[in-house]
């Protein structure tokens, strides 16, 4: 059942933001959107609050049009980048106020803010004000704030960007667990892609005012439909080489420099159909695996030598750039293994896992 | 991915007006400038038209009663332009705005600096700051009738103090309120009085600058001097400004102590442009004069206020429209 | 700089703040001292620096005229009058200006309004005298000052208060909007605490400067209303001026600016900072 629509939105300061942005939210869907600093993301939130007049477009929320309706009848809740706690109240004014203005009475208000106090954690800084508590508790304090009233969408601006690793995992579990939130639809913004993939039920990239790609986090990942989602997604970012494509006794190749790679057949019968001589190639590095002398190779997948340019060994696994036949590829390695510099390696890749991009528009190539 | 350039601005954004937001109508902020600029412009266009009316009619008091007055043209303004009066009335309104306003916006400054960064014991900083501030408390025109008092040439108390400390002799006596010195004297009341605004207003700015970066500044070990050359100042320069465009148009329209203390003499030595449209207006009853007078100081009036406002407004752009 | 440069240059600094203390102590010494002599002592050839009798008893003495206490009252009814009022209009339109009318006519409009404190007050005065005086309640009466100074208070009041809500942060507004409360209840709610020791400097600096204004309430007024600073003169035996009288009467019109700014002084240093730079 769809909870939350965009159609067509446009918005624009001086310049377009948002152009012709068409998005559905389901009930109880929590709709990641990723995308660069910059690029509207908090716009388009603004403009789901009520905060911003689309300049087109309309919105609607469980059916109602609320194109027109202000922010204060939306019943909408959002959280700001930069809390936006009110100074002047203890956390627990701050999270009742919502309440408050819906004019419940004391006693149901009182409740409800320790439900959801308990909920976060935050229930032994009920009396405190906003600067005696720290960023992660402040977060929280927020986010209390926009559940106390039962509001239909639940707008997340980057609510845990400014915390510190540790506290950022423990939300986002919370943000998985929470109850509340299977019954509201819920946009989240991040500009973290690490943190889209793992919270989001579908992700939405946002690129040149709207949202480029829509789709589940396997999806995305697999099958980015541009090479700007490609390299976005996905830590680290995806290998891009610019190649061209020649056909020598049946067997398709892509060169780039002096490096030839094979072209996986079915990949070109899509290439050839469309005639293309030129294209970026995209590999993403999880699918480039360095060879340890015992392993036995697959059917499909090419042995290269290369020579290790930089390693960086990061806990989970480790990042190393090496150097082949002159062209840069970024490999993910297996943590227990080390490299040092200037050392020689084989890796091993597979072109059935290979991304072709148009040249000009990173449109992926391959449907 | 590229960028939509300029020319490929879509049909709907070309077509769009700003200004609208969803949280009020756009009529309620007129509304709410709307009273108050009404009210001014009561008070002050009203006048400003009747005086822009009869500045071109030979008006006195008497004929405004009798409502007999006639057309005279130009001549009012072209008497007030021409006049001596006026232009050394202009000299010595440079003369005072330098000495004056200029003076007390540096004075203010320095002590405002000196008593934040000298005094560290918090309680002595309130006492001297609340002393400093007295003088600006009283009525100017109390101050005025003040230092008339200690400025008197026999009997006041500053002669006797100079005598007293050496400066004078027994029989010798400065003449505070003469010809000679009638305009310092009122110059040095108004710098008594007046030093205080600027002083509170460039102390109130630096105690609400961010400690973080003195901080920064002495872990990096910076002198106090590169501190307030480097750091201070620059931070403080729109609080000064402000405080000397507050002082600058309290002086522009000054009359209050030559009104009390000299009443623009001896002679016409201490009269400044907007008394001698004062006088010319009240005690001449030369009203269509006075209205001419009024006229040109106002016209003058705009045209610093533009050049003020084009500076404001940059200043203002930077840190408070951002 | 040498260490003995610098001590020299401190010393030299101190004794700077030091001069120009005694420099602004000396005459309102001199004032609190006269208005403790008898008349003869004050009218000698030679001053004396020290009271030679003390005659506290001026102070009672001001009050037999019954002008006196009526002037002080009626300077406090315009003063907080025209205070309240500027302050008032102050903040409405100091907060239209701050968050809606920014284009460039709002702009103007905000300089326009600032400009008219410039505005010579004699220009005003000899229109407003014939305007005042066609009305029922003449030129001689309160509404007449407490409407003439929002000539020079109304625009200081708009204008810091513009500065004040500038720097209220807009997203707690917002996050009340999307807390449920509409922009009137916002404005009361969340706004106004936020701007509330602002409001308080700027209605000290209206209060003083209305407290203090000499010329209109001269030029205007002096039966029905008589403001203190135009009693003043009153204090006089024939043709002399009783100067400790005068002193006298100055130092108890003097007690209620300097009590408001020793009270509230934490407000007015953090409000005139005008949010230039945030803390």
């Amino acid at each position: 059942m769809v909870h939350l629509e965009l159609n067509k939105i446009c918005k624009g300061f001086d310049h377009p933001v948002i152009d012709r942005l068409s998005l559905k939210v389901d009930k109880g869907e929590f709709f990641v959107i990723v995308g660069p600093s910059g690029i509207g993301k908090t716009t388009l939130l603004r403009c789901i609050a009520g905060l911003e007049k689309l300049d087109e477009g309309e919105i609607f929320i469980e059916g109602d049009n609320v194109t027109n309706v202000p922010p204060y009848n939306r019943n909408v809740a959002m959280t700001f980048e930069s809390y936006a706690l009110y100074p002047h109240m203890t956390v627990f004014e701050n999270i009742a106020n919502p309440l408050k203005a819906l004019k419940k009475e004391d006693s149901l208000i009182r409740s409800r803010v320790y439900e959801i106090a308990e909920l976060l954690h935050i229930d032994g800084l009920l009396e405190r004000k906003p600067h005696e508590i720290s960023g992660g508790q402040k977060q929280r304090t927020a986010l209390g704030r926009t559940l106390a009233a039962h509001p239909r969408v639940f707008l997340l601006d980057e609510p845990i960007s400014h915390l510190d690793a540790k506290i950022r995992a423990e939300l986002r579990t919370q943000f998985h667990t929470l109850e509340a939130l299977r019954e509201v639809s819920t946009v989240y913004v991040t500009h973290d892609y690490a943190e889209a993939l793992s919270l989001g039920d579908r992700i939405g990239v946002m690129g040149n005012g709207g949202l480029v790609q829509i789709g589940t986090a396997h999806e995305i990942y697999e099958k980015p439909n541009s090479l700007f989602v490609a390299q976005h997604l996905g830590q680290p970012s995806i290998n891009s080489l610019e190649i061209d494509l020649i056909e020598e006794a049946e067997k398709p190749s892509a060169i780039a420099g002096s490096l030839k790679l094979p072209v996986d057949l079915n990949h070109w019968e899509h290439l050839k159909r469309k005639n293309i001589t030129k294209c970026t190639l995209g590999i993403r590095p999880q699918f480039v695996k360095v060879v340890n002398g015992d392993q036995s190779s697959e059917d499909n997948s090419l042995e290269l030598n290369g020579m290790v340019e930089v390693y960086e060994a990061l806990g989970a696994y480790g990042v190393m750039i090496t150097s082949v036949v002159g062209q840069k590829l970024t490999v993910l390695t297996d943590p227990e293994d080390k490299y040092d510099h200037d050392e020689n390696i084989k890796i091993r890749i597979d072109p059935s896992t290979f991304n072709y991009f148009d040249l000009n528009n990173g449109v992926n190539l391959i449907p | 991915m590229k960028e939509i350039s300029k020319t490929d601005y879509p049909d709907w954004f070309l077509k769009k007006r700003t200004g609208k937001n969803l949280i009020v109508s756009p009529a309620i902020p007129w509304l709410m400038v709307g009273f108050p600029v009404l009210i001014l412009i009561a008070i002050v266009i009203y006048p400003t038209i009747w005086m822009g009316y009869h500045a071109f009619q030979n008006t006195s008091m008497m004929s405004l009663f009798n409502n007999n007055f006639e057309y005279v043209g130009w001549s009012n303004f072209y008497n007030v332009m021409t006049s001596d009066r006026m232009h050394e009335s202009i000299y010595r309104l440079i003369q005072y705005l330098l000495f004056g306003a200029c003076l007390e916006v540096i004075l203010g400054t320095i002590l405002a600096l000196i008593l934040y960064e000298m005094i560290k014991n918090e309680l002595l900083r309130i006492v001297l700051l609340i002393l400093m501030v007295m003088p600006m408390m009283l009525p100017p025109s109390i101050v005025g009738v003040l230092w008339k008092f200690l400025l008197q040439a026999y009997n006041g108390a500053i002669n006797h103090l100079l005598i007293n400390l050496g400066f004078l002799d027994a029989m010798e006596r400065i003449e505070w309120l003469g010809a000679e010195f009638a305009l310092y004297s009122i110059t040095i009341a108004d710098v008594w009085q007046w030093t205080a605004l600027p002083l509170l207003i460039v102390y109130s700015g630096r105690v609400s600058l961010p400690p973080a970066i003195y901080e920064a500044a002495r872990v990096d070990g910076a002198p106090t001097w590169m501190v307030l050359k480097r750091i201070t100042l620059p931070m403080l320069k729109e609080i000064i400004a402000i405080a000397f465009i507050i002082r600058f148009m309290d002086a522009y329209k000054f009359v209050d102590k030559i009104y009390v203390m000299t009443s623009g003499g001896p002679g016409q030595s201490t009269e400044l442009p907007v008394f001698i449209a004062f006088q010319k207006g009240i005690r001449e009853v030369e009203v269509g004069e006075a209205a001419a007078y009024a006229w040109i100081i106002f016209v003058f009036a705009a045209l610093l206020i533009t050049l003020f406002l084009k500076y404001l407004k940059n200043v203002l752009k930077a840190q408070a429209f951002a | 700089m040498t260490e003995s440069n610098i001590k020299l240059i401190k010393i030299i600094l101190l004794a700077f703040l030091l001069v120009w203390i005694v420099f602004t102590l000396f005459p309102l010494y001199f004032q609190l001292i006269t208005s403790l002599k008898p008349v003869a002592e004050i009218n000698a050839m030679v001053p004396t620096f020290w009271p030679e009798t003390f005659r506290p008893g001026n102070y009672l003495g001001i009050f037999a005229d019954p002008g006196s206490l009526k002037s002080l009252m009626d300077s406090l009814i315009v003063s907080i009058s025209n205070t309240i009022l500027s302050l008032l209009l102050g903040t409405l339109a100091g907060y239209a200006l701050a968050r809606y009318l920014k284009g460039i006519v709002g702009e103007n409009l905000a300089f326009w309004i600032l400009s008219n404190r410039m505005f010579p007050p004699v220009a005003v005065i000899i229109p407003m005298f014939f305007l005042f005086d066609a009305t029922p309640w003449g030129t001689d009466s309160y509404v007449s000052l407490i409407l003439l100074y929002l000539v020079f208070n109304l625009p200081l009041a708009t204008w810091l208060m513009m500065v004040f809500f500038r720097d209220a942060p807009r997203e707690l507004e917002e996050a009340s909007y999307l807390d449920g409360y509409t922009p009137l209840k916002t404005f009361f709610k969340i706004t106004l605490p936020l701007v509330f020791p602002g409001m308080i400097s700027v209605a000290m600096l209206c209060w003083i400067f209305a407290w203090n204004e000499y010329l209109f309430a001269n030029l205007l007024t002096g039966t029905t209303v008589k403001t203190f600073p135009v009693h003043i003169p009153s204090f006089t035996q024939g043709s002399q001026t009783l100067w400790n009288l005068v002193m006298a009467f100055s130092m108890v019109a003097m007690i209620p600016p300097v009590g408001m700014f020793i009270i509230l002084r934490r407000y007015m240093v953090r409000g005139l900072s005008l949010g230039v730079v945030k803390g």
